[in-house]
């Protein structure tokens, strides 16, 4: 006997709204089990993990910080995965964006002016999408796998940064640390209310999302996406240029991982050092696929896994579980998600094997 | 019921009663005291040592104290952590990293009415302490030990990074070592972490492959430890008794230990005498102390411990003068010592050292 999966008919509507749904259920009832264990009151538990980060104003902004760099990663990746290149290091791009705008940080401590930021961002998101294509050129122009390059180039962009906040861009007066100096306040995205740390980061990346979304829906460039990643000899015939979509997309996603790294440097952080990003890039890839790969989407996975995070802390803080607990949830999530998707759109069943010829 | 004045003096009494009783019941609440970790608290090293003074603050001081942990916080997450902390009621924050300095004096300013103290910091507010121990005194005796020990005459020390704890680690082995045999020479790998085995264990058989003979340490995991024992030679643990690690390879391990210090400092809270104090223990004050020597001949234990004796009497300075640089230029002179602040900004090598300094 053996396990086949039977593709089933229909079952794409219903995968795509009740999947994730479903996972948080799954993930949620079985959380419950898991408190009950270790002996806490399990409604006390979800109410610590998830409704104590939003339950005031100051919670909610710290939510919005944590889900901004995710967000906008997120909807990068989803453009890339919707039309079929598999852009794994958007952690290296987010480096790379925070080195080119930070860099430009530290270059003008002492005589920058308002022109700083602006200029910052666009470093940033210069800086990774470039870096985005050079896996992306390889794959157009030699067939390399982008798997694997642009996985290998985030290790090149840690220790890029590393050997930066270690050499030249070492803070002088750091007691050899390794880190910038701290970015002079016209090197620093403004925050949006006193007593906060929301930044216009937040509202940059809500204008991104709406953006997406409306490429994706109504425009040309959007159905290309789309049909190159489901039908790409259809997309041929029709005239799109997938090797071009390519270079685009890659550039694209490249570009806002960047611009994320640049705000978090600028917005959060206020200087570079190493462990500067707690994986952002690749926790964005759960978050684009949470989100179905849609802008809208990433930007509600973006926040429920900003919330677990922080609900993670609480959890430590208010209800002295370990840290554990909280990868342990992100664990079941996506091992929720993944089953649910699987057998919403396939049908398993038990074959009798084949006598061996 | 009429409003008569008997009542409205009952209504008083009672309405006094209601908002004495919170008072009372939080004067014997017990202290709320955080913790921030850099690292997991599985980590066998540093962040493993930190708990272990939690836990033995809560064993010394029982009811009288609750705590909370909080392990691998990054440093974009530290804000909300402390801030977290501080609306849970802690009133007392230990941030337990160099790396936390700079967050801890912001968040210290943004709180007033919260205690912070941070581990290994470089200067004090009036509500922010900073506490170290004097861990270069076992540096001291390590160097002597491997001197005693080495037959290729070079020591081979694993080091994190090049921030001033580390350099006045190494120049301390050297003395340590010269004061035994001036024929001593030392070689060091930078490991760029706190903790990684994988990176921790190639710099130790890079070490050993050049010929050193003993190793010491500057980084958290037994990998190194463990490198020597595979290959018959010795080294030295580091923050927690790491005989276990190397039974054969083990000299002495210098064995962090916050606990008490963790529990004179809460119950300063709790009486309330705290005040921000520049805390750097040395031996005798137990804020960290040596495992017994291991795979040392009677001679030599007796010559360690003659140092560790002349350590804690103070007759043996390690920053006694004359020092003098890489560079050829005497740092301090003959008859004097270096201060506290010396030290702890020290960002040069002393002469005959042959290593240079990285980045």
């Amino acid at each position: 006997m053996r396990l086949t999966l039977d593709r089933r008919d229909g079952a794409g509507m219903a995968g795509l709204f009740l999947s994730p749904l479903l996972a948080v259920a799954l993930t949620l009832a079985s959380s419950i089990v898991v408190f009950w264990l270790l002996g806490q009151d399990p409604w006390r538990a979800l109410n610590v993990y998830f409704l104590m980060p939003v339950s005031d104003f100051w919670g909610v902004q710290e939510v919005a910080v944590k889900a901004t760099p995710l967000v906008l990663i997120a909807v990068g990746l989803a453009l890339c995965f919707r039309s079929n290149n598999w852009n794994i290091g958007a952690e290296g791009q987010f480096l790379i964006g925070a080195i080119c705008g930070g860099g430009i940080a530290v270059w003008t401590q002492g005589w920058g002016g308002p022109w700083v930021l602006p200029l910052m961002l666009v470093a940033g998101m210069a800086g990774g999408a470039l870096y985005a294509l050079i896996p992306a050129v390889l794959k157009t122009r030699l067939r390399v796998n982008e798997i694997l390059v642009s996985l290998m180039l985030v290790y090149v962009a840690e220790l890029l940064l590393d050997w930066l906040v270690r050499g030249p861009w070492r803070d002088p007066f750091g007691f050899n640390m390794p880190q910038t100096i701290t970015f002079a306040p016209e090197a620093t995205l403004p925050l949006l209310f006193d007593g906060g740390r929301m930044n216009l980061g937040t509202v940059i990346t809500l204008v991104v999302v709406v953006v997406a979304t409306v490429v994706m829906a109504r425009t040309l460039k959007g159905f290309e996406i789309k049909l190159v990643g489901e039908a790409p000899r259809a997309a041929r015939f029709a005239g799109f240029d997938d090797k071009k979509l390519t270079l685009t997309v890659f550039a694209v996603s490249g570009a806002l991982a960047g611009l994320a790294g640049v705000m978090e440097a600028a917005g959060t952080v206020r200087q570079l050092l190493p462990g500067f990003s707690p994986g952002y890039g690749f926790t964005a890839i759960i978050v684009a696929f949470l989100g179905r790969l849609n802008p809208v989407g990433c930007l509600i996975a973006g926040v429920f896994i900003a919330i677990t995070f922080i609900g993670g802390e609480n959890a430590q803080i208010i209800l002295r579980l370990p840290r554990d607990m909280t990868l342990v949830f992100q664990g079941m999530l996506l091992f929720y998600i993944l089953a649910c998707d699987t057998l919403i759109l396939y049908r398993p069943r038990l074959v009798p094997r084949r006598a061996p010829a | 019921m009429t409003l008569s004045r008997r009542n409205v003096l009952a209504g008083a009494s009672a309405l006094a009663a209601s908002t004495a009783l919170p008072m009372a019941a939080r004067a014997n609440d017990p202290l709320g005291v955080g913790f921030v970790l850099i690292g997991p608290v599985g980590d066998f090293g540093w962040s493993t040592m930190h708990d272990v003074g939690r836990r033995r603050m809560e064993e010394v001081l029982g009811d009288a104290v609750t705590t909370t942990q909080v392990e691998a916080v990054a440093p974009p997450d530290f804000d909300r952590v402390v801030t977290t902390l501080a609306r849970a009621g802690t009133r007392l924050i230990f941030t337990t990293s160099f790396s936390y300095f700079q967050p801890t004096l912001r968040m210290a300013e943004q709180f007033p009415d919260v205690m912070f103290e941070n581990a290994t910091g470089t200067a004090t507010r009036d509500n922010l302490a900073i506490y170290n121990a004097r861990f270069y005194e076992g540096r001291y005796i390590q160097g002597v030990i491997a001197a005693l020990k080495s037959q290729t005459k070079q020591i081979g020390y694993v080091a994190a990074f090049p921030v001033p704890e580390v350099i006045h680690a190494i120049n301390t082995v050297m003395r340590g070592a010269w004061s035994v045999d001036p024929e001593m020479r030392i070689r060091v790998v930078w490991a760029n972490a706190w903790f990684n085995p994988g990176v921790e264990a190639d710099a130790a058989r890079a070490l050993i492959d050049q010929g050193c003979d003993v190793l010491c340490q500057h980084t958290d995991s037994p990998a190194p430890l463990q490198l020597a024992e595979e290959r018959g030679i010795h080294g030295f643990g580091q923050a927690s008794d790491m005989t276990r690690f190397a039974p054969n390879a083990h000299l002495t391990s210098s064995i962090n230990n916050w606990g008490d210090y963790y529990a004179a400092r809460a119950q300063a809270m709790i009486d309330g005498t705290w005040a921000p104090a520049d805390t750097w223990g040395g031996l005798d004050s137990g804020m960290f102390q040596l495992a017994p020597f291991t795979n040392l001949d009677p001679e030599q234990a007796s010559h360690a411990e003659r140092v560790v004796a002349g350590l804690r009497d103070g007759s043996i300075d390690p920053f006694a003068g004359p020092i003098v640089n890489q560079a050829g230029e005497e740092v301090i002179a003959e008859g004097e010592s270096l201060d506290d602040d010396a030290i702890r900004s020290m960002n040069y090598f002393y002469q005959g050292i042959d290593v240079s300094m990285p980045g």
